[in-house]
């Protein structure tokens, strides 16, 4: 597979949080400002990132029956790395995305591309999956706290957008409008694939 | 013991603040395993035990073995006279996904061999338990909330009974959404967001009960 | 048996490397997370007690800290004290200053993980104020007026949030009657 066919697979075609459904906590909890979102993506690339490259390197020399807990433990410890240096260089980002930084220690995307990737590939090409996965998580992650934001908020990255005389829909801001956003927009991506005709991705789970 | 207590946080952690709805917590097993209500059972009731369990658990190792206190394990057997306790919390993340992990483990082996039955109706729910955010998270919040032993071990428990309701009124909605004409691109995942909005706008009505 | 022993081996190794590494980063950021939290603590305690950022704060072994307008310890400002409250998903930190009277002079929220675009908005700034509105209603209140308005007080509280808004009210309400009470306390030792 070429290279840039690769690193879109993670954007598009095979992206994590539309298309695979996977690490849907985060991108429901952290979605309520795009900064947030931006805070919670990056957090993930880095980690993503880290163990692609590490247990691709590594991978000749992990025994196959307890490949699952030595990638866990790679993980929680990059994990356990983003929030202490959170913690210590930006306590606002810190504060707003809590409990969730730590969590990313169990997001599925993380683990599943450890597992299903960079441990039968080089380094090379786990760098530009993770880089692919994540940005397409991030960018995931931008799009529903954009609807959220500027509905539920009335700004964009803290920008005032709709004017004083909007009055913000709260329940955008709140667990239910995160539900529907997330609703909405795979079903757009559905019905955006149906009229091409592309026989669809694994949509039904 | 504070009975009422324990009552105000189980009846927080099911309903006010209920697991999936509000602090979205398990959401890929919520969408992934409530297509049939008998997965949706088997899964929820695996949930409970494992999250009293790991509530338990995680509790006793931070108190007695991360915290800095002259209550720490660690420093009762390793500590000289003099020396102040060291602050293993940072470790936190990595113990407490270690000791779910390997929880999950020990309790499908103790199933197996004590009641196949039940091995057979929880088994293949079981490995799936490990990356459901919503036992590291409860473990996580009970050590946040500042939760006593007590408190922590009905707050796991509660919370799985939370995720158990949200998942199992989702698995009765998704059957009967079978022969419903849901629009093509809504099928499957999509519908099953919206619904779960609509369901966490029914709960929101729980915020205004008044405890304590 | 002999390849669990050698998984088992493999697997301690690994733990060790991770925990190795974790003391690591641990010893690096940790000065600058406490800095972090002192500086928070110092900000909030001038915010509190305006006035005490050309002066002195001392802090008391009780766990309260004075203000000075200046640097010998000569204008006293007031008390600030320190009020921890459970919110609807955290424990919710807040910093009490009080003038000679008793009277609040300002507070201010430390620490809360309330639910974003929610709770959080308790440290809320609305568009072209300079000071969280929420915060700001404390100001001059004494201890009867520490009310939310769904209690018959002044407080208004932030709609959707109202676990969170009662939270910090009560606990300033019953923070400031647990100081007061301690200083009649001191008061009446000194008299004695």
């Amino acid at each position: 597979m070429s290279v840039g066919k690769l690193f879109g697979k993670g954007i598009v075609s095979d992206n994590p949080v539309f298309r695979l459904l996977l690490g849907l906590c985060p991108v429901l909890a952290t979605s309520t400002s795009v900064f947030n979102a931006i805070g919670m993506g990056v957090s993930v690339i880095f980690v993503l990132l880290c163990s692609n490259i590490l247990v691709s390197s590594i991978r000749h020399f992990i025994p196959q029956k307890i490949r699952i807990p030595i990638y866990i433990c790679i993980i929680a410890t990059f994990v356990t790395i983003v929030d202490m240096v959170l913690a210590g260089f930006m306590p606002e980002l810190h504060k707003s995305l809590g409990m969730f930084i730590k969590l990313i220690v169990v997001n599925c995307i993380i683990l599943g591309r450890a597992e299903a990737f960079a441990s039968r590939n080089n380094p090379f090409h786990a760098i530009i999956d993770a880089l692919g996965m994540g940005i397409g998580f991030t960018l995931a992650m931008i799009a529903v706290a954009t609807f959220r934001e500027i509905l539920g908020n009335g700004t964009w990255f803290g920008m005032p957008v709709l004017g004083t005389s909007f009055e913000p829909v709260l329940l955008m801001i709140l667990s239910p409008g995160a539900f529907f956003t997330i609703g909405l927009i795979t079903g757009f991506l559905n019905w955006l694939d149906h009229r091409k005709r592309i026989p669809h991705a694994v949509l039904n789970g | 013991m504070d009975i009422q207590n324990l009552l105000v946080i189980s009846v927080g952690a099911i309903l006010i603040s209920n697991f999936v709805l509000s602090r979205f917590l398990g959401i890929c097993p919520y969408i992934g395993v409530s297509r049939q209500m008998d997965s949706a059972v088997g899964m929820g009731l695996a949930v409970i035990f494992v999250m009293a369990i790991a509530s338990a658990v995680t509790w006793v190792i931070y108190t007695y073995f991360l915290m800095p206190t002259h209550a720490n394990i660690l420093f009762i057997l390793f500590g000289k006279e003099g020396q102040s306790p060291t602050d293993l919390t940072f470790l936190q993340t990595i113990t407490f996904i270690f000791v779910i992990a390997s929880l999950v483990q020990f309790v499908e082996m103790v199933i197996q061999k004590t009641s196949p039955g039940l091995h057979r109706s929880l088994g293949i729910y079981l490995p799936l338990i490990t990356t459901n955010c919503a036992v590291l998270g409860v473990s996580f919040l009970n050590i946040d909330s500042g939760y006593n032993f007590m408190e922590s071990l009905v707050n796991g428990m509660a919370s799985g009974i939370g995720f158990t309701l949200a998942l199992v009124l989702m698995a009765g909605l998704r059957e009967k959404l079978e022969t419903a004409r849901v629009p093509k691109a809504m099928q499957g995942a999509p519908i099953a967001f919206v619904m779960a909005g609509l369901m966490a706008l029914a709960f929101m009505g729980f915020s205004g009960l008044s405890l304590g | 048996m002999k390849e669990i022993v050698k998984f088992a081996v493999v697997l301690c190794l690994v733990m060790m490397i991770a925990a190795v590494a974790l003391s690591y980063v641990h010893s690096l950021a940790r000065p600058r997370i406490l800095a972090q939290q002192q500086k928070d603590l110092m900000a909030g305690l001038i915010a509190v007690l305006p006035g005490s950022e050309l002066g002195v704060i001392t802090s008391h072994p009780s766990g309260y800290y004075t203000g000075y307008a200046s640097k010998d310890s000569s204008d006293l400002i007031g008390h600030a004290f320190p009020v921890v409250s459970r919110g609807y998903s955290s424990d919710i930190r807040t910093l009490v200053g009080l003038d000679t009277a008793g009277v609040i002079l300002s507070v201010k929220i430390l620490f809360q993980q309330e639910t974003p675009g929610l709770g959080t908005r308790i440290e809320e700034t609305r568009r072209g104020e300079s000071e969280p509105w929420f915060q700001n209603q404390f100001r001059g209140k004494s201890i009867e007026e520490i009310r939310l308005d769904k209690d018959g007080g002044p407080i208004q509280g932030i709609t959707g949030a109202t676990i969170t808004s009662k939270a910090v009210t009560d606990g300033v309400r019953i923070g400031l009657r647990r100081f007061q009470e301690s200083v009649n306390a001191a008061i009446q030792n000194i008299s004695e």
